[in-house]
């Protein structure tokens, strides 16, 4: 199969890739939405600037491709730029494709993920655990100089930013779990949550079964976003495939919820992977159409009064960008009133962006300040989210920045008002 | 070609220097189709590093380009001759806000919004809002002297500079100052597309927040009909801030995009009124009357922000809703008389017929700058081609209706060969002169503005012939030519009362007797009128016509009080000047439209120049329905000590210093 896609779903329409980038009429309209360019006033790491460079790739008109390669790995994917773009030209796929173009190698690191991810789920629990245990008694920054030596420095900036190291995983708690004969919803539990965050899935479980009803666990694998960003595309299909056939199994008319934006997009994007077999296009059409991200599902729900704490809402890229999803706002406004402090440039990008803020530490860095620097100026104690790279970044970057601020997933917030509204919101947070 | 960036780099920041294949790609193109690299880009972080690039690009003789955020719509930022790209994007700073004496300190790469964002926290706003606010830089705002909606009641980005520093193309750093006296080098920085430095600092004047908004949707059966009581209001004495207005085609296409719920009529009209309340009811009640009484068809209007934002959902949306339709669209740029809007809209179908186009009319109906809006795909070379050469023919459309080639574009590679359609091969002299002297080198962003040496494109001057001009200003032509035959130094003299004594040897040039009302359009709410005449004769003339002009009510003659600057916002209302130049020709520059940006600002270069740039024959104006605020004279304004760069400016108008030459000695 070939290494790229060659087909893009657009907002107009499905398109080749070529032709995807080169409705970019170079207006610049998408320059002040791009982080990149932002930090560094650099054109080629703006969002004209790489679709130009793909396109400019594509017709061959690079001396050297691999010149492309530092503008392309930049991009944080976060899509700000569609937003910006009136004709929603996709960058971040059409910069996924430059990279599959110029066939770069993926990460040792990543490659070996995707592997276990898709071969072994089980022996990379076992390592993970190993490495949680290994965290916890210091000893990769003890080895750091060690790793980097070896090449692993994203192993090392991962242990930096990283500061969960669960002793159980989400998906041993649900398969424990008492579940409904008579499921209303199934709940996906994406990696973030299944591996460093069990708390963020119970808690959407828990929040769910008080909204929705009763619910099933989908028991699923990895969505197939990593190989789709960093890997081969063939991977993300068999992923793909893989999540189908489970919700196939499981009830085909049930609504699929996670709570992780990014893998949400990514599972809503499925038909895009498939363009050239029909009977998967439909099947993944089927299946996406029945996707929820966490936080459509709580957009209209009634909270209970809760505490006076200043809270405000850092809004995924994938949510808002990928998904178009602005709901979470509202609804905190409603819930909170005063206490909602509304957060400038809620809808930059954290610098997260799954393994970027591991690979591009530096430019991460500069993206993250001034993200907490509208965190700082908000005055908000709590900062809830809703993607699993931004409650890593943002942890990080609270604890070193901004240390009175914590963050948390909306859906521990949500819970945490339905059990407790009564009471003072002490609950456990994401604590920096 | 640079043969060793060694050199270069070693006056640089680290990191500043750019030179990778991928950069080079990133900086060969801006808003527009042409494509050019540039063999180095210098990411700039401040002015002091700008300066020294400047200066290294003067001491090899390498070409550079200064560029903003590349929104540029003709081609202005496309390093033609390779050389330097310097990028000032990183020079983003708001260097001060001062509310009580209404001034912010900017750097070039501040963008718009960013000024506005941070205006409007202390409840002040700067008035340019071109399209691309959100994303367009100042430094590039004032280097195309960008317009906007707003600019029908405000002005253009000139009228809202109060100073710029900029390095000239040999490296020095020079601030240009319009408070201070001499000819205004400023203005001539402003809309120069970089060809004449860099602008690295500006003082940009902010005002404060109107009190009262209101705006105002009307629906017309006929371009005509919405052009008339665009007139109308006009003639009314009212200045909206804002009369845009969009044809029947660009309503359709936001309509499929967005539901705005537009009225389906030929033509719509977007009418936005600021100021007092009081003022802003009565005369949006005045507007709502004279659009029903010009057989609009549904008048809505809106005071509140959300049904504000309501109204202008359609005109926010109809660039977007083209820009859906196919990967590209061209955004001509050009401005007619505003009651000629009906004829060019008729010119501009015909030429879109015959090219087998379809064009969406948007226009700033109120400045008579029309832009039709063609989508197409650059890939298909073949639509490319019909695509320019109906823009061409647009642009010459509104040339021959008295019109002019760029309203806020401006001209870049694009329009350089059409400006000999606007201008005569005297005032492109006069033009080339002016950037010979400042850039002898040709180094600051070659070949632009003007048609190259070697231009075959045919098509010469078709501007329509300029009212012929009077006997006694003939007479003063031929008088100087015998003059300067002789090469002999002459003194302008007016009416005398702001000039020293007439100077012993020099032959006298007269000008009281030029003292015409050339044209008075009422149509347009212009008039051109003769130097000699007196500012308060001029009032006294026009007060029976029912007319105003922002002027100082004063003795002496016009061009005294031009050339002496008396009155530091003669500028804000000046359109243009037939000046007579020392060699015996005669320049047209400016022109009837309000909104113009095709060559340089040289009609405002003349204040403040004492007569040492030419004789000003006679001007055009910008006039009012309503009385005007008072405005007042220097009685004794002090000639001006020539810096260097005035030097320069002497020498591209008058190279054997024959006019007013004691000032130059």
């Amino acid at each position: 199969m070939a290494p790229e896609l060659g087909r893009l779903i657009t907002d107009l329409g499905e398109r080749s890739t070529y032709d995807a980038a080169s409705q970019c009429s170079r207006c610049g309209y998408c320059e002040q939405a791009c982080p990149t360019y932002v930090a560094t006033g650099r054109e080629s790491h703006s969002a004209r600037g790489r679709n130009q460079l793909v396109r400019q790739l594509m017709e061959g008109k690079l001396k050297d491709p691999s010149a492309a390669q530092e503008a392309l790995s930049t991009c944080l994917l976060c899509g700000a730029c569609s937003t910006a773009c009136y004709a929603h030209v996709p960058t971040a796929d059409i910069v996924l494709e430059g990279r599959r173009k110029l066939a770069e190698e993926p990460p040792a690191l990543v490659r070996l993920l995707s592997w276990l991810l898709i071969e072994h789920p089980s022996v990379l629990a076992v390592l993970l655990k190993c490495a949680y245990a290994a965290k916890r008694m210091g000893l990769p920054k003890l080895f750091a100089p060690l790793l980097r030596l070896l090449g692993f420095d994203a192993l090392v900036e991962a242990d930096a930013h990283v500061r969960e190291a669960p002793y159980g995983f989400l998906f041993e708690k649900l398969r424990r779990k008492q579940w409904s004969e008579n499921p209303e919803w199934l709940y996906f539990a994406a990696c973030g949550p299944n591996y460093l965050y069990p708390r963020v899935g119970l808690a959407t479980v828990k929040s769910l079964e008080a909204l929705r009803g009763p619910g099933a666990f989908l028991d699923n694998g990895c969505c197939g976003l990593l190989s789709y960003n960093y890997g081969s595309i063939d991977d993300a299909r068999t992923l793909a495939k893989r999540a189908i056939e489970a919700h196939e199994k499981r009830g085909k008319n049930l609504p699929v919820v996670a709570d992780c934006s990014s893998c949400v997009a990514h599972l809503k994007s499925y038909p895009q992977l498939f363009s050239g077999e029909i009977a998967w296009r439909q099947r993944a059409e089927a299946f996406s159409d029945k996707v929820r991200d966490a936080v459509e599902e709580f957009a209209d729900c009634e909270l209970p009064e809760g505490t006076a704490k200043a809270v405000t809402y850092h809004e995924s890229c994938r949510a808002c960008h990928g998904q178009g999803l602005r709901t979470p706002k509202a609804l905190l406004k409603k819930a909170c009133g005063d206490s909602f402090h509304e957060l400038p440039e809620s809808d930059v990008c954290c610098g997260g962006a799954g393994a970027f803020s591991f690979v591009n530490p530096e430019l991460s860095n500069e993206v993250l300040v001034r993200k907490i620097s509208k965190i700082a100026v908000s005055r908000a104690e709590l900062v809830l989210t809703s993607s699993t790279s931004c409650l890593i970044q943002l942890a990080h970057g609270l604890k070193k920045y901004y240390p009175q601020g914590h963050v948390m997933h909306l859906s521990e917030f949500i819970a945490l008002r339905l059990s407790q509204g009564k009471h003072e919101l002490h609950g456990k947070t994401t604590r920096a | 070609m640079i043969r060793s960036l060694e050199s270069l780099e070693e006056v640089l920041h680290p990191g500043s220097l750019l030179a990778e294949e991928a950069d080079l790609a990133a900086y060969s193109y801006d808003g527009a189709l042409d494509r050019a690299r540039p063999d180095a880009v210098v990411l700039a972080k401040d002015a002091a590093e700008v300066r020294r690039a400047v200066q290294w690009c003067a001491k090899h003789k390498v070409p550079f380009t200064a560029r903003g955020a590349g929104t540029n719509l003709s081609g202005g930022c496309i390093p033609l001759k390779g050389g330097v790209m310097i990028a000032l994007a990183r020079l983003n700073r708001i260097l001060a806000v001062d509310t009580k004496a209404r001034f912010a300190m900017v750097e070039p790469g501040v963008v718009n919004l960013h000024l506005q964002q941070e205006l409007e926290k202390a409840g002040f706003f700067y008035a340019p809002d071109p399209a691309s606010f959100k994303v367009s830089t100042l430094g590039g705002n004032l280097s195309e002297n960008a317009g906007g909606p707003r600019c029908l009641k405000y002005g253009t980005t000139t009228n809202h500079m109060l100073a710029v520093e900029a390095v000239m193309p040999d490296g020095s750093l020079q601030k240009f100052d319009l408070a201070e006296g001499g000819p205004e080098l400023a203005s001539l920085l402003v809309g120069a597309e970089g060809t004449l430095g860099i602008i690295v600092k500006a003082w940009l004047k902010i005002l404060p927040i109107p009190k009262d908004i209101r705006t105002i949707l009307a629906g017309f059966g006929s371009i005509d009909a919405a052009v008339e009581c665009v007139s109308a209001i006009v003639a009314a004495g009212i200045v909206p801030r804002v009369l845009e207005a969009l044809d029947r085609t660009t309503v359709e296409s936001v309509e499929a995009y967005s539901n705005a719920g537009y009225p389906k009529t030929e033509a719509v009209l977007l009418i936005e009124l600021d100021g007092d309340a009081v003022v802003v009811a009565a005369d949006s009640e005045s507007v709502e009357a004279l659009c029903r009484k010009h057989g609009a068809s549904e008048v809505r209007s809106a005071k509140d922000e959300a049904q504000r934002e309501k109204l202008w959902e359609g005109r926010r949306g109809a660039y977007a809703a083209m820009a859906r339709l196919a990967p590209n669209v061209m955004v001509e740029d050009g401005v007619v008389p505003r009651d000629k809007l009906p004829e060019v809209v008729r010119r501009i179908q015909e030429i879109t017929a015959k090219y087998k186009l379809r064009a969406g009319l948007l226009f700033h109906a109120g400045d008579g700058n029309i832009h039709p809006n063609i989508a197409y795909d650059e890939r298909d070379l073949e639509e490319t081609a019909r695509v320019k050469a109906a823009g061409h023919e647009i642009l010459q459309a509104c040339v021959e209706l008295g019109g002019s080639l760029s309203g806020e574009h401006g001209i870049g590679v694009d329009k350089r060969d059409a400006m000999a359609w606007l201008f005569t091969p005297e005032t492109l002299d006069l033009f080339r002169r002016i950037k010979r002297e400042i850039d002898p080198e040709n180094l600051a962003n070659p070949d632009k503005l003007f048609p190259l040496a070697d231009n075959k494109s045919g098509r010469t001057y078709i501007k329509p012939p300029s009212p012929k001009l009077s006997e006694e200003a003939e007479h003063l032509v031929q008088k100087l030519r015998q003059h300067a035959a002789e090469n002999r130094a002459m003194q302008i003299i007016g009416s005398g009362s702001r000039w020293r004594d007439e100077a012993e040897g020099l032959a006298a040039l007269r000008t009281t007797s030029l003292n015409h009302i050339i044209d008075l359009d009422k149509k347009n709410f212009t008039i051109t009128v003769e130097s000699g005449i007196s500012p308060y004769e001029l009032h006294m003339a026009l007060r029976r016509e029912g007319c105003f002009i922002r002027l100082p009510d004063c003795g002496g003659t016009l061009g005294g009080l031009l050339a002496s600057k008396a009155q530091p916002s003669l500028r804000d209302d000046l359109l243009g000047m037939r000046l007579l130049l020392a060699d015996g020709s005669v320049v047209e520059l400016g022109g009837k439209v309000v909104k113009n940006v095709a060559g340089y600002d040289a009609p405002r270069l003349v204040l403040g120049s004492w007569g040492t740039l030419g004789v000003i024959l006679d001007v055009t104006f910008k006039i009012y329905g309503r009385p005007q605020e008072k405005l007042s004279a220097d009685p004794a304004p002090k000639p001006f000590t020539p810096g260097p760069w005035h030097r320069a400016i002497k020498r591209a108008f008058d190279p054997k210093n024959l006019l007013n030459p004691w000032l130059f000695a």
